[in-house]
């Protein structure tokens, strides 16, 4: 999933002839101050950040006049809103709002459909939505054969009490999101509040909007303004994380390399798989070890890739033991895997007699893996031990490395 | 016995010209699997380790029996295969590719409900059936034996890699595989635990299943539901892995594509303990699959 900014899915909504605000985006208080003056009249400022719940966390402010605009900006530019820093603001025109609808496109996993909710009582978030007006809320299942027809998008609206003028354009704009929701390959596609303005404007006030990382090939215009796999952090990637999407990235044709940093931790994690990482994450937690990071490989990658990823977990600061574990492989081969790992300890400068490093890697030529592993000195396990029983070693390793440590670090938190 | 394949699947290999697809097809000939045919459009005439390959499914179709499609094309085109797997009558399908379009998986796995064809996958490792040494896919790699021996015991995964590890630790309690399947790793596939669960039921080669589960979707929850309903009598051995990642931010994903928690709901807690309340053996460590194997003495 790649999260889009609200900046960009505005700009494509305008484009497919659905209605938004007005709007600019500002880097600075004196940018934000001008576009307002622009805009005339009254504005709202939102940060440009890829999470949701923005007004909750502050991150939305109302201006009166083009100077208050600045100096909100101001408040606003440089700071971190959910781990993600404001760089860029939306300033844009503030709608005369009589009501407020709602309307979000998902694909429902369970039925194979696609499917939008539908509510009369927008603004507000969709959990409070079906927790206190249940009934003033509709979702509609589609065939993605089919479409959605013109007489459903009516139905629909009219069921939940809109008529008139309001009625028909409400209906003319769902229909004209879910073909832009089918035509980017969204995976989700909110407008929060659908705007109706006192002249009886229905206008897409704000939108939420994600492209499918997988079907980013057929989208090259899309490539700027998608921040492909913004799931798989919950904060912008740091300096390391970014180092090691370079790695993966050079040789894009083998092998995947993923490497998650989390708070503090001691022991370097490096697992294949994405189950098994998933499964060894919990082993190690399960006997008191503290991951520093989480990393999955795997797809038969190349010995420089494994190189890259192994550099990159030992230069978190902090790291001070790694594990390298597996399942028993299908096709990515142990042996090749084996040599970039060893290298990487040996540049890193590390002796494995001193720095716990244990290995549980069986699979597809781990004969030859066992002898690089051992000839460099490092405890080297196949399939005779299970990943749990390896998670456990790890652990002891680490407290018979650094004795104590638990007590010390207790006695820095106290 | 066993399910979905065996000694008289006759299997159709959709961009088998492939570097992957031709080196499974090797490993899959070597176990002793009924290959038959391959699909790649342009290279008709070709053989791929003596099997021959056509334009057209249709072709292929025309030439041989088949009732069996192991799709490894490219994502892109991926729905058309299906499309054509249908459009050929063939009723049972395994789809290896990884990162197809949502939209995509969405329209092939309705078409394949609406003309009464089973999937399996996509982004999976495949099937096997060591007693009848069939094998749909990379499962088992060039070493068989390692991980899947005959045996009683089911095992569906998430996870391609564990598909096999689990299948190692049914081997470590004395005992061997009926059938195992990885279901796939995205969270729209097509067989989910649930309809697989209803296949071993009526197999009586398969005495006890073990599952390999992750965060995301409500496959376990089904589960529950099923074995509650009394379609599943059998044990079930249920492992779930990914317990952490319940304490990091909602909407984060953490290996696979379909382990994610979204909306509080794919929580592996709420999964075991619905599991737990439907009777099944949910296992807190891995390894613990093993001794309750063998507590349940099968063998």
């Amino acid at each position: 999933m790649g999260r889009l900014l609200e900046s960009s899915s505005k700009q494509l909504l305008a484009q497919n002839a659905i209605p938004v605000p007005r709007s600019f985006v500002a880097a600075s208080p004196l940018e934000a101050r001008e576009k307002a003056g622009l805009l005339g009249g009254e504005v709202v400022l939102k940060a440009l950040v890829p999470v949701g719940k923005r007004g909750k966390a502050g991150a939305i402010k109302f201006a009166g006049n083009p100077a208050m605009a600045g100096e909100l900006a101001a408040q606003v530019l440089g700071t971190v809103v959910r781990h993600y820093p404001v760089e860029k603001i939306l300033v844009e025109e503030k709608l005369a709002i009589e009501r407020e609808l709602f309307v979000s496109f998902t694909i429902d996993k369970k039925l194979r459909r696609h499917a939008v909710l539908v509510s009369s009582a927008g603004g507000i978030d969709v959990e409070e939505i079906s927790a206190k007006y249940p009934e003033r809320m509709k979702i509609i299942h589609i065939d993605p054969y089919k479409g959605l027809a013109d007489f459903r998008a009516k139905e629909v609206w009219a069921d939940l009490g809109l008529e008139g003028t309001v009625l028909r354009q409400a209906s003319d704009i769902l229909l004209k999101l879910y073909r832009f929701f089918v035509k980017y390959d969204c995976t989700i596609l909110e407008i929060n509040p659908l705007a109706i303005t006192k002249d009886n404007k229905v206008i897409a006030a704000a939108s939420v909007m994600a492209v499918d990382d997988s079907a980013m090939f057929r989208h090259p215009e899309l490539a700027d303004a998608v921040q492909v796999g913004s799931d798989r952090a919950w904060r912008p990637l740091t300096d390391l994380e970014k180092q090691v999407v370079e790695v993966n990235e050079a040789d894009p044709y083998r092998g995947t390399a993923r490497y998650t940093e989390m708070d503090g931790g001691d022991i370097g994690f490096m697992c294949g798989g994405g189950g098994a990482s998933l499964m060894m994450f919990d082993a190690l937690l399960s006997y008191g070890g503290k991951p520093a990071n989480y990393t999955e490989f795997g797809g038969n990658p190349s010995e420089k890739k494994v190189y890259g990823l192994v550099i990159g977990i030992l230069s978190k600061p902090g790291v001070r033991g790694l594990v390298v574990c597996g399942n028993i492989t299908n096709n990515t081969q142990v042996d090749v895997c084996s040599r970039g790992i060893v290298a990487a300890i040996k540049d890193k400068g590390i002796d494995p007699r001193k720095f716990p490093v244990l290995v549980r890697y069986a699979g597809v030529n781990d004969a030859v893996g066992r002898e690089v592993f051992t000839a460099a000195g490092i405890e080297y396990y196949g399939e005779e031990i299970t990943m749990t029983m390896a998670a456990k070693k790890m652990v002891e390793k680490m407290k018979q490395t650094y004795p104590g440590a638990e007590d010390s670090q207790a006695a820095h938190g106290a | 016995m066993g399910i979905l394949i065996d000694r008289n699947s006759r299997i159709v290999i959709q961009g088998i010209t492939g570097r992957e697809a031709s080196m499974v097809t090797r490993h899959m000939l070597a176990y002793g699997t009924p290959v038959v045919a391959g699909v790649t459009p342009g290279k008709k005439g070709e053989q791929v380790f003596g099997v021959p390959v056509y334009d057209t499914l249709k072709q292929a179709c025309r030439a041989h029996e088949l009732n069996t499609a192991l799709i490894y094309v490219p994502p892109a085109f991926v729905l058309d295969a299906v499309l054509e797997t249908l459009a050929n009558g063939i009723k049972l399908m395994v789809i290896i590719t990884e990162n197809i379009p949502q939209h995509d998986a969405v329209k092939l796995l309705m078409e394949a409900d609406n003309a009464g064809a089973r999937v399996i996958g996509p982004n999976t490792v495949g099937v096997i059936n060591p007693k009848e040494r069939a094998r749909l896919g990379a499962i088992g790699g060039d070493n068989v034996e390692r991980c899947f021996v005959p045996g009683c015991v089911g095992v569906i995964s998430r996870s391609g890699g564990m598909t096999a590890e689990t299948s190692y630790m049914v081997k470590r309690a004395g005992l061997g595989v009926s059938t195992a399947i990885g279901i796939g790793g995205d969270s729209l596939i097509g067989s989910t635990p649930r309809d697989l669960l209803a296949l071993f039921e009526n197999d009586r080669e398969t005495r006890a299943v073990v599952t390999f589960s992750e965060p995301g979707t409500s496959f376990e929850e089904d589960t529950a539901e099923f074995i509650m309903e009394g379609g599943f009598t059998k044990p079930l051995i249920s492992y779930i892995a990914g317990k952490f990642t319940e304490s990091m931010p909602e909407g984060t994903m953490f290996g696979h594509a379909g382990a994610i928690i979204e909306g509080g709901k794919g929580k592996p807690s709420n999964k075991a303990r619905a599991l737990r309340e439907a009777g099944a053996h949910v296992v807190e460590q891995y390894d613990d699959i093993v001794s309750t194997l063998q507590s349940l003495r099968l063998g």
